[in-house]
């Protein structure tokens, strides 16, 4: 038996001489909400598609449920559940019978929660998918891959064209599903406080590698702006480990920093002959500052 | 609701309920034997991740100010800091606010706002949040 939903080593990918990803390791196990984060281009969906099993790796390999994800026996198939960025509903059909359509591929479909969350969202299941908008299209995208209860949900950017009222029904389902503790969910998002809210674990991917793959708690204790107040003049040079970017415009100087200790702390504080004020950053600030 | 928690705010929610539950323990808000939410229902009521909950009533159990029984919801022991009921002495409850002092009073010198201006502000915020 594994207990790991995902489990990727030294995972890469190619298309054609163009490198897209390169040396990515990671684990999910269940009860675990990640956050993919990374500009466009970074690899977000390509890693995705490669856990689905959509794309061959092109170097090291993805399990799911302890199968190679490209080989995916159908029984392990139907324990995940994906939302692809561009939907793939069927433009004539209603939203009952599209409903019906992929209820009639899986054995454990869950029609009270289907009913629920239909009323809940305010989808028309009479409706016709033709006349829907992008945000209600991608309302029902999100229900359907919730309806077999899978053990493994993935979610390419979900709620780029949700409001912002959808968007929180929609996290706190993500919320219901999670708190049972034996699901897992991996989504993208360029919304980062969605992702602040909702993950536990973060992947930031730059250009096709992982800048930091952890706890979310860690990355916010790790990645901080401090506050150099010395007691003289500072000297020219401030040696800062793990410095992003300083900022010495005004009398006291700034920096972000990464891979922030106690130890850190002190040995700066000794050097300026000071105190060292620590500011806690939010995700998006992190992302940004990772990406100077 | 009982906490405030502000996701976006770069102190990870488990430290925000942490702080909380130990301001509100010391000033004698939260009495022994008082139910704290379940993990489940403030995950949902505030749509954030149920495992940062969960770690931060560990942390508290850890320290001895909530206690976990079988099948009931987490509930509150106590102050860590020795009185087992009632308020903190007042030096105490000081103490604990000062970290946060010390920000409010340096972010205020590099905005270059003056004592007067800085205690304006509080107590603006103060009688705001008056009841």
């Amino acid at each position: 038996m594994n207990s790991a939903t995902v489990e990727a080593s030294h995972l890469g990918k190619m298309f054609g001489t163009k490198r897209v990803l390169q040396d990515l390791s990671f684990g999910v196990s269940p009860g675990d909400v990640v956050g993919v984060l990374g500009k466009n281009g970074a690899g977000k969906t390509t890693l995705l598609e490669l856990m689905l099993g959509f794309t061959q790796p092109t170097e090291g390999a993805v399990r799911l449920f302890g199968h190679e994800s490209y080989r995916l026996p159908g029984d392990a198939k139907a324990r995940v559940g994906f939302v692809p960025q561009q939907d793939e509903l069927v433009d004539h059909l209603t939203v009952a019978d599209q409903l019906r359509v992929i209820a009639s591929f899986y054995p454990h479909w869950d029609k009270d929660l289907m009913s629920r969350l239909c009323q809940e969202w305010g989808i028309d299941v009479r409706a016709r998918i033709k006349g829907m908008s992008v945000g209600e299209r991608q309302k029902l995208s999100i229900l359907l891959a919730f309806g077999h209860k899978p053990d493994l949900l993935i979610l390419d950017e979900p709620v780029a064209s949700l409001d912002p009222i959808a968007r929180r029904q929609f996290l706190e389902q993500l919320v219901e599903i999670s708190t049972d503790g034996r699901r897992a969910i991996v989504f993208s998002s360029h919304i980062v406080s969605d992702i602040e809210r909702l993950a536990n674990r973060i992947w930031i991917l730059k250009e096709g590698r992982f800048d930091w793959q952890g706890d979310l708690d860690s990355l916010k204790e790790s990645i901080v702006r401090i506050h150099l107040r010395g007691s003289g003049r500072l000297p020219e040079v401030l040696a800062i480990p793990g410095a992003l970017s300083v900022r010495r415009e005004s009398a006291f100087p700034t920096a972000i920093v990464r891979d922030w200790t106690e130890g850190a702390q002190r040995e700066l504080e000794r050097q300026i002959a000071g105190t060292v004020e620590v500011e806690a950053l939010g995700l998006e600030e992190i992302f940004v500052e990772l990406h100077r | 609701m009982l906490f405030i928690l502000n996701p976006q705010s770069g102190v990870p929610i488990y430290r925000q309920i942490l702080e909380q539950v130990r301001r509100m323990v010391s000033s004698g808000q939260l009495q022994p034997g008082t139910e704290l939410p379940s993990v489940r229902d403030l995950a949902v009521a505030h749509a954030v991740n149920p495992m940062t909950i969960s770690k931060a009533y560990s942390l508290l159990e850890a320290e001895g100010l909530l206690a976990r029984n079988r099948g009931k919801p987490m509930t509150v022991v106590g102050s860590a800091r020795g009185t087992a009921r009632g308020q903190t002495p007042l030096n105490k409850r000081v103490e604990q606010i000062n970290p946060l002092v010390d920000q409010i009073v340096l972010a205020a010198r590099q905005l270059q706002l003056s004592e007067a201006e800085l205690v304006k502000a509080l107590r603006r915020k103060w009688e705001e949040t008056d009841e």
